[in-house]
């Protein structure tokens, strides 16, 4: 979710109107689907919760939407005049980065703090909507050091050189992709290709490579700047037009005047932006239903002008001409929220729904605690640990080979790459972070381990085991048999045990527990190299069961 | 040294059963009368008819002497006046009249009229605790701390939890912990191409990478919605939606993957329903990111639900779980509700916190998952309430690996 800083008094003068503190915190920016996270004298962090909205990631959006409910309900306006100005597509961009949108603001007065604020939402704008500048990468320019027509096409990385933005000497693309700071946090959107794009004017002048870096000469916006370019560049228009439109919007706001300019692809001619409103329609039947607010189609048109529509009503039909930098309405569903909006949540009073449903919780639960209730019985500590762990812990510290389990690409951490295949590692690991505490320790634990499975919809099943562990200076296969006994006893149920050799323990101190005629976990004392492996220094005795199976013969 | 056993200090004050047996029997009396009458009456047959004292005759106890002492009698009087001889010492010995007396047993005679901490089981025995003194404690002195088995706070504390929402009558749903794409994302209606689908960030699988789509009906009726709205009003997102993105594997990064698939599977109308398990993000883990954690989230399906419903909804647990005095509402954004909103309650010690969100599922997701009435879905900042319970910090410490913590640590109780 954005988080936007604003100035209080910036916003009350976009809006017309100072809005108390208080009015302002409590009712206000709720509008804008915002919650105030600081207030510091003028300064104003804002947490705008429609991820969906970039129209909202702003001073001027998020004035605009409270303007709407402060005396300016209806449609805002946009006019976009015809300029010359043309953006040829080379057609080579086709697998490079196809796609660009352009527009030409002029007459804007920029002060150090609108600049800020465009700057602001260029960024929120292609990292959070433009998934950090992979789809939507935008540029803003100077436009009296550009001399159209703007070429749109790409070059070796050795080919161009250009002095990127905060530099001093010129670079060329590859050693901008290694030098510069944006060349190092964004180069990676550029891997695996050949040549990269760039925008260069007729005059041979680079505005840009995108989505890296501007260029130092027309790329850099000042306070004396009146005229501006904008070009936003990306995979997808359905992302693009938008993106363009919330910043010529915003722009127009502060007094700009948009202006078009022609995108001339290969095979097609776009003028941009395109700033006509869009339409929709509702029912006021379902709004009421979905509301519960039992409103006239009036009542419900006067809530969506202050949410900046147009309205028009036939019977229960509420036609309805919304902006254009608006991308989110896809459903009716989407209009509604802003009748509700307008209304103002807290203007409406909850109802607890009263349903006759039973309650309940699923079987292995229930046993999970029931066994949980023995084991502590018998003087164990529970522990809760992750089900991710990595291989070290599973494979080579428990002096196991290596088999197939549950692995994560793109872990944070190698520490926790891989779900776990037993609990077993879990209480060693536990033990060996607790060598200095006091002894006996005796610790359990019920929870998911993670196995691949051919057969389910998932390739992988998670299964609810318990193991538990005992280790002091006595301890031994006795100690944890006897435990198990008991647990066996407590739950009513036989078993049996079949000696086994398994590596993690001690050559015939080992048994697989047998419930059924199937084998449903393993008991014994653990090697001395795998204490040794997890630092271990004392004796360790352990079981792990399969609650599941056990649970099967209830 | 020697003393009497039970046996013989009883014999001493009461007289043998024998000699008992032969003043009872002034004349020939029926057996089963003198069994009646005659304590231990088995031990003092088989002493009397040793002794050559009485016959049986016609079921009829005849006495042959009247003896009013035996050997036995005295020598048990002298044993008591410190009179034995050897041979009265080794006659009551065979009757196990008395017996060597024991290491304790002198210990404890040791300590007659002394003042000591310990009651033994030989003091309570022979009644020499009458004779000692039993020290007082200082017992306002607090005892020495041992460390018996006991449950995890955070596990108690997510078993309150759950104990909680089933009173309030919802069910439980679940759901694998490696999902399909498919039910993490596509089900929810986020697209896959959309920046709706880096709502969250998320893990992917490098082993096994794919899994297999469910029923192909249903996954038509998704894939027409994410296109183009399918039967559902909607005009959809209006790209080509990819079937082998969707067989993706991921650790489930929301538990509202168990609730799409409850939807699918078929729900109780009304119904509520909770889960309340393990999610994956890969966040930079600090005090406030685990490696991992648990959601609490739910649904509640009915005809009657819409937006007050959910205020409704949201209140009730604010007051219920959080504790909370007053409730605040705030606009909220999630890819698969619509409308949604965001709870903040006021906290007696806590302030404004927010505490849960909620919406009504758009129905993009539910007609195509078959549902066609109004299903509110409500999740529940459940590690950030733990942490406040529990009184802790840093919210790793809800999986805390400090053996010393659990054991001091108290458990939870609403």
């Amino acid at each position: 979710m954005p988080t936007i800083e604003v100035s209080y008094q910036d916003i009350c003068s976009l809006i017309g109107q100072t809005i108390p503190k208080k009015e302002f915190q409590e009712k206000a920016v709720l509008f804008a689907k915002g919650e105030i996270d600081e207030w510091e004298g003028d300064s104003l962090k804002i947490d705008i919760k429609d991820t969906n909205r970039p129209d909202l990631w702003s001073a001027e959006g998020i004035a605009r939407e409270i303007q709407g409910r402060y005396g300016n309900p209806g449609l805002p306006e946009y006019s976009v005049k015809k300029s010359d100005l043309k953006v040829i597509v080379d057609k080579k961009m086709k697998n490079i980065r196809p796609c660009t949108v352009c527009a030409v603001v002029k007459n804007l007065k920029i002060t150090e703090h609108v600049l800020s604020q465009i700057i602001q939402l260029q960024e929120k704008v292609s990292i959070s909507f433009g998934r950090n500048r992979k789809e939507v990468a935008i540029g803003i320019y100077d436009l009296c050091k550009i001399k159209p027509p703007v070429k749109f096409t790409a070059f070796k990385p050795d080919q161009l050189k250009f002095t990127p933005l905060d530099f001093k000497e010129e670079l060329t693309l590859k050693e901008i992709l290694e030098k510069h700071p944006k060349g190092k946090e964004y180069g990676f959107l550029l891997s695996g290709l050949s040549e990269y794009p760039i925008f260069i004017d007729s005059a041979n002048e680079v505005l840009s490579m995108p989505p890296i870096i501007n260029s130092e000469y027309t790329g850099k916006v000042t306070k004396e700047t009146r005229n501006v370019f904008i070009e936003c560049s990306g995979f997808n228009l359905k992302f693009l037009l938008p993106a363009l439109n919330t910043i010529v919007c915003a722009l127009a706001d502060r007094g700009g005047e948009i202006f078009s300019a022609d995108i001339i692809y290969p095979d097609k001619k776009l003028t941009t932006p395109d700033l006509k409103p869009k339409t929709f329609s509702v029912n006021a039947n379902t709004t009421n239903k979905l509301s519960g607010l039992n409103l006239q189609p009036e009542q419900i048109c006067t809530l969506l002008e202050q949410a900046r529509y147009k309205t028009k009503t036939k019977g229960n039909k509420i036609d309805v001409i919304y902006p254009a930098y608006r991308q989110d309405i896809m459903h009716e569903r989407d209009v509604i929220e802003d009748v509700i909006i307008s209304y103002g949540f807290n203007n409406i009073e909850p109802v607890v729904p009263r349903l006759p449903t039973t309650g309940g919780q699923e079987k292995i639960e229930e046993f999970s605690y029931l066994t949980e209730e023995i084991m502590t019985g018998l003087g164990f500590q529970q522990t809760m640990s992750y089900t991710l762990t990595n291989k070290e812990s599973l494979f080579r510290k428990m002096n196991l080979p290596e088999k197939s389990i549950v692995e994560i690409e793109n872990p944070i951490s190698s520490n926790w790459s891989v779900f776990r295949n037993s609990l077993l590692p879990s209480l060693l690991e536990f033990l060996s972070k607790n060598k200095h505490r006091e002894y006996p320790q005796r610790i359990f634990e019920t929870g998911d381990i993670v196995i691949t499975d051919e057969t389910k919809e998932t390739k992988t099943k998670n299964i609810r085991n318990l193991a538990c562990a005992v280790t002091h200076p006595a301890t031994g296969y006795e100690e944890i048999s006897s435990c198990l006994d008991a647990f066996f006893l407590a739950l009513g149920k036989t078993y049996e045990l079949k000696e086994t050799a398994h590596p993690s323990f001690i050559q015939g101190r080992a048994a697989e527990i047998i419930v059924n005629r199937k084998s449903v976990g393993i008991i014994g004392e653990i090697h001395p190299k795998v204490l040794n492996n997890w630092e271990l220094e004392n004796p360790v005795a352990a079981w792990e069961i399969n609650l599941e199976s056990i649970l099967s013969l209830f | 040294m020697y003393k009497l056993t039970e046996e013989g200090r009883k014999y001493l004050e009461d007289g043998l059963p024998e000699i008992k047996l032969m003043l009872f029997l002034k004349k020939p009396a029926p057996l089963e009368q003198a069994k009646k009458t005659i304590k231990n009456f088995g031990i003092a047959l088989m002493w009397a008819k040793k002794l050559g004292w009485v016959k049986i005759e016609k079921g009829m106890l005849v006495p042959l002497e009247r003896p009013k002492t035996s050997k036995t009698q005295e020598a048990l009087k002298n044993f008591s006046e410190g009179k034995a001889n050897e041979n009265e010492i080794n006659l009551l010995l065979e009757r196990k009249l008395i017996e060597k007396e024991g290491a304790v047993l002198k210990k404890a005679k040791a300590l007659k009229g002394k003042t000591i901490s310990t009651l033994t089981p030989e003091l309570i025995k022979t009644g020499l605790w009458r004779e000692v003194k039993l020290k007082p404690y200082n017992i306002e002195a607090k005892g020495k701390t041992i460390y018996p088995g006991k449950r995890h706070p955070y596990a108690r504390f997510l078993w309150a939890v759950r104990r909680k929402l089933i009173d309030m009558g919802f069910k439980e749903m679940t759901g694998p912990l490696i999902e399909l794409e498919f039910w993490n994302f596509d089900a929810l209606f986020q697209a896959q191409n959309h920046p709706s689908r880096d709502w969250t960030q998320t893990y992917t699988l490098k082993h096994p990478k794919k899994g297999t789509l469910p029923d192909k009906r249903l996954v038509d009726r998704v894939r027409k919605a994410h296109e183009n709205g399918w039967t559902t009003g909607s005009t959809g997102w209006g790209y080509k939606w990819d079937a082998e993105k969707a067989k993706q594997l991921m650790p489930r990064a929301h538990t509202t993957a168990c609730s799409a698939r409850k939807l699918a599977e078929g729900v109780e109308t009304p119904g509520k329903y909770f889960s309340l398990s393990r999610c994956y993000r890969p966040d930079v883990i600090d005090a406030t990111h685990g490696v991992e954690f648990n959601q609490m989230e739910g649904i509640v399906i009915d005809e009657s639900l819409g937006f007050k419903e959910m205020l409704g909804l949201l209140k009730m647990f604010a007051i219920e779980i959080a504790g909370a005095e007053k409730v605040r509402f705030y606009p909220d954004y999630y890819p698969f509700t619509e409308p949604s909103v965001q709870l903040s309650a006021k906290h007696p010690e806590l302030g404004w916190v927010e505490f849960a969100g909620a919406g009504i599922f758009r129905e993009e997701l539910t007609r195509p998952l078959g549902v066609e009435i109004p299903v509110i879905a409500w999740g529940f900042g459940i590690d950030r309430l733990a942490m406040y319970k529990l009184g802790i910090r840093d919210i790793r410490y809800l999986f805390s690996q400090d053996l010393e913590w659990l054991r001091k640590q108290p458990l939870f109780m609403w």
